[in-house]
């Protein structure tokens, strides 16, 4: 069976540099993406940059690590306060918003919108931020409304919410494809 | 929670995007260093490493020991203190208690030396004395530095929060700006409010 991420942490907490290359390797991709499609114009190296600015903040406190909420929950809150920060250093206020952004009018994207995968895609990268995160961390993290509602710092309710909204206008997408 | 299979499907049809290599490695190698870097563990070695254990710790308590015979050698004021208390030290009461002995501590004969007057001594004995009292008053104030640095990271996140917004206030922005960098490292999930983060962030 395999170890539970709290205990790969832990393990790591005390010195066994193995236990992190197992829970990097279990979440590496998951979290990459969700950092990845949650920016604007999916900017790779902005990325990359977030991503690894995460893990390493992870390295740096895993003397105060313990298991008092589920490891993923606390590498993807990290994430997302990190991605908050970006925001606001951008003078953008993002998380909070439930606003749609402004559609995009360029017409190779519309062009690109009429082939199924990249309208899903288009509709994906169209939802409010806070839903986008939300279906996000449901997707990637694999988490429930509560633990997203813990990973972005809002109630349970508003979580379901914005989930609830971000699959009725996917949903849309799919059919519409 | 509403769960939406065709949505899910369709979202797993979209590229399985993965950080690079490089940067994998790059965290890699940086997890390995931090672990590389921390004192070894507390607990004993097991298996062939045993051995040592035993071993380090005998060399430890014979240095120890031949550490301090060394100083008692070194300060013969202080024996003939020990044999000659001084008048104020023989006139003590009863009922205070001697404090007890630790033969492997610097702090009792600190403590004594700072409490009772200096008996007439060879002016070799005296500047020895001197040296070594102002040796000790060195170690007490680093002591007493180092705990306050202690007790300053071991404070809660919302302290450390409220001492940052104090020297932005104040306009020391190069430490409120390396103490929130250090506090970021230390609390990487701390959400900072927005009421907080106008207190502590460098206006824009």
């Amino acid at each position: 069976m395999e170890a539970p991420d709290e205990e790969l942490m832990l393990a790591y907490r005390d010195g066994d540099a193995g236990a992190f290359e197992t829970l990097y390797a279990r979440h590496r991709g998951a979290l990459y993406r969700f950092v990845l499609r949650s920016l604007k114009d999916r900017d790779r190296a902005l990325a990359e940059e977030l991503f690894q600015e995460a893990w390493i903040r992870v390295i740096e406190a895993r003397e105060r690590y313990a298991p008092s909420a589920r490891f993923k929950t606390w590498l993807y809150t990290i994430a997302h306060n990190l991605l908050v920060d970006h925001w606001r250093r951008k003078g953008l206020t993002l998380v909070e918003s439930d606003e749609e952004p402004v559609s995009s009018d360029n017409p190779a994207s519309q062009a690109e919108a009429r082939q199924g995968l990249a309208r899903f895609l288009q509709a994906l990268e169209g939802l409010p931020p806070v839903q986008r995160e939300a279906f996000l961390l449901h997707e990637e993290g694999g988490m429930s409304a509560a633990e997203i509602a813990a990973a972005t710092g809002t109630n349970e309710e508003a979580a379901k919410s914005r989930l609830r909204y971000a699959l009725m206008k996917l949903r849309n997408a799919v059919s519409d494809g | 929670m509403a769960e939406d299979p065709k949505v899910s499907g369709r979202y797993r049809e979209l590229p399985r995007e993965e950080p690079p290599r490089a940067l994998d490695d790059a965290i890699l190698a940086a997890s390995r260093r931090a672990v590389e870097a921390r004192p070894a563990p507390l607990v004993a070695p097991t298996g062939r490493r045993r051995w040592y254990v035993p071993l380090a710790a005998a060399a430890v308590i014979t240095l120890a020991v031949a550490v301090t015979l060394h100083i008692q050698h070194d300060r013969p004021g202080e024996e003939v203190d020990a044999v000659n208390p001084p008048m104020e030290l023989q006139k003590t009461p009863k009922a205070e208690a001697p404090a007890a002995p630790r033969p492997f501590s610097a702090e009792p004969r600190a403590d004594s030396a700072a409490s009772a007057p200096a008996p007439a001594a060879p002016p070799a004995a005296q500047a020895e004395r001197k040296r070594a009292e102002g040796a000790m008053a060195g170690a007490r104030d680093s002591r007493a530095e180092s705990r306050i640095a202690r007790a300053a990271v071991e404070q809660s996140p919302e302290s450390e929060l409220e001492r940052i917004a104090k020297l932005r206030a104040a306009g020391r922005h190069e430490e409120a700006d390396t103490a929130l960098a250090e506090f970021r490292k230390r609390y990487p999930e701390y959400r900072l409010t927005d009421e907080m983060r106008a207190k502590v962030e460098k206006p824009q």
